[in-house]
């Protein structure tokens, strides 16, 4: 045979069809992709991270001037810093151990240790430290864990870096989390609860106090301290707080009113929980099942039935799950329920349970 | 004799090429319709990629998940005209970590190949004295697969996915020469493996 002849065919299916390629196309044709569209999560479009602290933009006049000469003081002031600092102390070389994360900077002058990652790019090993100033920014990648960038003013350590599982710390801060490794084996530990990726991708923010904040934007992370957990799928945020762990989970586009008693809820005054708790019942709609699973082991046993019989109108529970089940806090029958909440399957995060488990066992 | 057209897909032409940034910009704004648009675009080249490196039995899976990953760092991408550049090297480096986290299971071999065809059969367990219908797709997948890295994965986008050797440099982000040259050295070199007479 002529291959020549045949060129076009091989090249666009043009020409003179060539018998051996249309037999090979024939049998290999089997193997072609036949999927549909997978269903695809919802997306949050990036906000600015001031307003999860609830501060509106455009900023007034006066609040900008104040902003600027605040902004002003303080390059003025690191400036002077960075200077006189540099006169003192030589720079030694960025750390460049064979594992762990790539750290490259984004702007200003990121360091690791007492080193300033300028242009070049640095490992960051367990052990190590990354400090952002208010002017810097970095990014790390590890190929197998995914991508996080680190903004201004953040103290991020490495605390782990193992095959099986990888863990930074979050001393203060914000980083925004894009993990590929698989669920369950990346997390980041912050004074108040550890997050746990499933899947996704986020935001983690820890102020000087140790407080927190989580807000998903693709999947779903698990934040958890001492067996207290809360799921928090896309478009949902989660606060934590030094002493109490992670609050209750809700969707960021809950109402205020529903936000403001959840907060009371889980970190206000005791005597003010049954007038929250009344609120959230009162506000929930369908999407608020998120919150209101979560109450039912939350609340005082003799709130429950009021939380199990909310929940059951906004989402009717599996045919096998009884409200005495429930009110007993049953844990197969809470996790049948979660699933029908159409926000991830939870035996992901049961079976990161007893991979935990056996890690600390084992340690 | 009738012309048989490979691929007659709307999006090959010029002027959907000249559209996906707008969709990709879309799809970084949160639009899921943009997205799937660019699922259906790009399915097949990944699926293609992927096959050329992982188990038949595992590609699916895998499709989704480079779909995913992707999704989700849209924010990543700097420049969208070469979202397909950007989302084959996600789908390589997915087979790769596939790899890479399934030590313990078989090495991806011609047996191996041959097993996924035929519904599962274990690799090494004792082949039926004819080749199957089935067998004779896996030898010849397995024929490719054998073959270096980038003839294997022009020659599975062409011959098994149904790419023509334009579509293939456009979505993958080769030229057409390297395409046309991968495309006539890998067929060459699977006509030669193939020369035994089994298709």
């Amino acid at each position: 045979m002529d291959r020549k002849e045949n060129s076009d065919y091989l090249w666009d299916g043009s020409g003179e069809p060539d018998p051996e390629i249309q037999r090979l196309e024939s049998v290999l044709g089997r193997f072609a992709h036949r999927g549909t569209r997978p269903v695809l999560p919802e997306v949050v479009p990036e906000r600015p991270w001031w307003s999860a602290f609830g501060i509106a933009w455009p900023m007034r006049p006066a609040t900008v001037s104040a902003a600027l000469a605040a902004v002003a003081l303080l390059v003025a002031a690191t400036v002077w810093f960075a200077i006189h600092r540099s006169q003192q102390v030589p720079a030694p070389t960025v750390g460049q151990s064979a594992s762990g994360w790539r750290v490259t900077r984004i702007a200003g002058a990121p360091r690791v240790g007492n080193t300033a990652i300028e242009n070049q790019t640095g490992r960051l090993a367990p052990g190590q430290t990354l400090v952002t100033d208010s002017q810097s920014r970095a990014n790390i990648t590890a190929n197998d864990v995914g991508q996080i960038e680190v903004d201004p003013d953040t103290r991020l350590r490495v605390v782990q870096a193992g095959a099986e599982r990888k863990r930074l710390a979050l001393d203060r801060g914000t980083i925004h989390a894009f993990i590929w490794s698989p669920p369950g084996e990346f997390m980041v530990d912050t004074p108040s609860a550890t997050a746990v990726d499933m899947g996704c991708a986020y935001t983690l923010q820890v102020d000087d106090t140790g407080a927190g904040l989580l807000r998903t934007t693709l999947g779903w992370v698990g934040f958890r301290l001492d067996g207290h957990d809360a799921f928090i799928p896309a478009g949902a945020v989660c606060a934590t707080r030094p002493g109490v762990g992670p609050g209750t989970p809700c969707f960021e586009d809950a109402p205020p009113a529903f936000r403001a008693a959840l907060n009371t809820f889980d970190f206000g005054p005791a005597d003010q929980r049954a007038s929250s708790l009344n609120i959230l019942l009162k506000q929930s709609r369908r999407r608020d099942a998120l919150t209101l699973w979560h109450l039912l082991a939350r609340v005082d046993t003799n709130d429950r039935g009021r939380v199990y019989d909310h929940l059951a109108k906004l989402v009717p529970p599996p045919p096998a799950v009884t409200r005495a089940g429930v009110l007993r806090l049953d844990p197969t029958m809470l996790d049948m329920w979660w699933n029908q909440l159409g926000l991830g399957n939870v035996s992901l995060w049961r079976t990161f349970e007893r991979s935990w488990s056996e890690t600390n066992h084992k340690g | 004799m009738e012309r048989r057209t490979v691929s007659e897909r709307p999006e090959d032409s010029g002027e959907a090429v000249l559209r996906e940034p707008a969709l990709v910009g879309a799809a970084r704004d949160g639009d899921r319709g943009a997205f799937g648009q660019l699922y259906d675009r790009y399915a097949r080249m990944v699926h293609g990629l992927l096959l050329a490196r992982v188990p038949y039995g595992a590609v699916d899976d895998l499709v989704q998940d480079v779909f995913l990953q992707a999704l989700g760092r849209l924010r990543s991408l700097r420049d969208a005209a070469s979202f397909g550049a950007w989302i084959a090297a996600i789908a390589r480096n997915r087979a790769h970590d596939y790899h890479r986290r399934s030590r313990g299971d078989v090495e991806l071999t011609d047996d191996v190949c041959a097993a996924d065809a035929a519904g599962g059969r274990a690799a090494g367990a004792p082949a039926a004295a004819q080749p199957a219908p089935d067998s004779e797709a896996a030898m010849a997948l397995a024929a490719i697969r054998s073959l270096p890295q980038a003839y294997r994965e022009t020659l599975i986008l062409r011959l098994v996915e149904g790419m023509t050797g334009p579509e293939i440099a456009v979505r993958t982000g080769l030229t057409p020469g390297s395409v046309r040259v991968n495309l006539h050295r890998g067929m060459q070199m699977l006509r030669e493996k193939l020369g035994g007479g089994h298709l």
